[in-house]
């Protein structure tokens, strides 16, 4: 459990809030302006506070790496990638500081404009997937399904990996499909030149 | 109309816990839960308080102007007054018996 300032605001909205609430419930006052400026506080204002930054810290929380290692089928991708000896591509990347805590969500969001609500849509796909089809299946059954649902974009390789950098294009690879790999042709992953990003899901 | 508002209240409680919980415990279920049926739930109990809330206050206008009706015609009671007088202690009374004219 980790608190932050969105965390504190609306646990304390929503204390305010229920003092009110359990007031008015209890001493059961004569609606006079009194009463209804309390409540307008304890079923408006102080609730809506409470539903604002908690939503917020909810919507950080669903960026967090424990997060998505929450249900079963995801853990070994967890494991994996905070795995101080693994050279999978996640782990490599998990390792940094900065992005680490948040790190599936970093290499698996989409970037677009109205990306971040294109990823949680997609999330909810994953949750409807999980509670229908994967809750009671086992990790080896899973394996055999979970699959990118599209080819990995290199544009999210790129929004760090700039492809100008003097030892990236000294690479010969990198050099000979610079255009293909700017335009998003060829991906960095998925053509087997860099990874796995999750060893677990490709070994046999 | 308390029967409604203490609804509501509840409502609100109910609400603030699964916010509470999400907040707490980040994990799918509640943080779903918090944010679909936590939402739902709340901002239906605020309805709730809105509309007693406002019938409410159109009750005390139209009591303010029946008052006005039965004789207090050039004492020209405006809203606000009348809400006042209506909230005071002995609101039920000067809802129904109008003060004096010229008072
Ligand atoms: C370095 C960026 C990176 C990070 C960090 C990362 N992934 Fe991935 N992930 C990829 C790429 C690239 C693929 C596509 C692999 C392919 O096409 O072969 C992938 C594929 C997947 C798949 C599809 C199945 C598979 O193995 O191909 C799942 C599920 C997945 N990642 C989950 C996670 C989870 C959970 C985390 C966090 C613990 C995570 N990823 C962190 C880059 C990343
Ligand atoms: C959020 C920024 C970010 C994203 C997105 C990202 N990387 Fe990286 N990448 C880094 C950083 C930072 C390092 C250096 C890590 C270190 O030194 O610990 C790195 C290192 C690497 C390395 C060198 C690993 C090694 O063994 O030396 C490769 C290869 C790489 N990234 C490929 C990729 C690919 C492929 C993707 C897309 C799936 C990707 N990166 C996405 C930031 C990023």
């Amino acid at each position: 459990m980790h608190l932050d300032a969105f965390a504190v605001i609306a646990l304390a909205g929503a204390i305010a809030s229920a003092l009110i609430l359990i007031w008015y419930l209890v001493a059961r006052p004569q609606l006079n302006r009194v009463t209804k400026l309390a409540l307008l506080l304890g079923i408006g204002v102080f609730p809506i506070a409470t539903a604002g930054s908690g939503n917020y810290a909810g919507f950080e929380a669903t960026k967090h790496r424990e997060f998505c290692g929450s249900c079963h089928v995801m853990t070994p991708y967890l494991e994996d990638a905070t795995d101080p000896t693994s050279t999978g591509l996640a782990a490599i990347h998990t390792r940094n500081a900065q992005f680490g805590e948040e790190s599936c969500y970093t290499c698996h969001a989409d970037y677009g404009m109205f990306g971040t609500i294109v990823t949680k849509m997609g999330g909810m796909r994953h949750v409807y997937l999980y509670l229908t089809e994967f809750r009671n299946k086992t990790l080896a059954e899973a394996k055999a399904e979970i699959h990118i649902l599209r080819p990995f974009p290199s544009s999210t390789c790129r929004r760090c990996h700039t492809t100008s950098a003097p030892k990236w294009s000294e690479v010969g690879d990198h050099a000979a499909l610079l255009k293909e790999l700017r335009a998003g042709e060829v991906g960095c992953v998925g053509e087997g030149c860099h990874g796995p990003a999750h060893p677990w899901s490709k070994q046999p | 109309m308390n029967k409604w508002l203490r609804a509501s209240a509840v409502l609100t409680l109910v609400a603030l816990a699964m916010m509470v919980w999400s907040v707490l415990r980040p994990t799918p279920l509640p943080v779903m839960l918090a944010m679909s049926l936590g939402q739902a739930v709340g901002t239906a109990a605020f309805g709730i308080y809105g509309w007693v809330v406002l019938a409410d206050l159109r009750r005390i206008r139209r009591d303010a102007k029946r008052a006005q009706e039965l004789g207090l015609a050039e004492a020209a009671v405006e809203a606000p007054a009348a809400e006042a007088a209506v909230e005071a202690p002995a609101a039920e009374a000067a809802a129904t018996k109008p003060p004096e004219p010229g008072s």
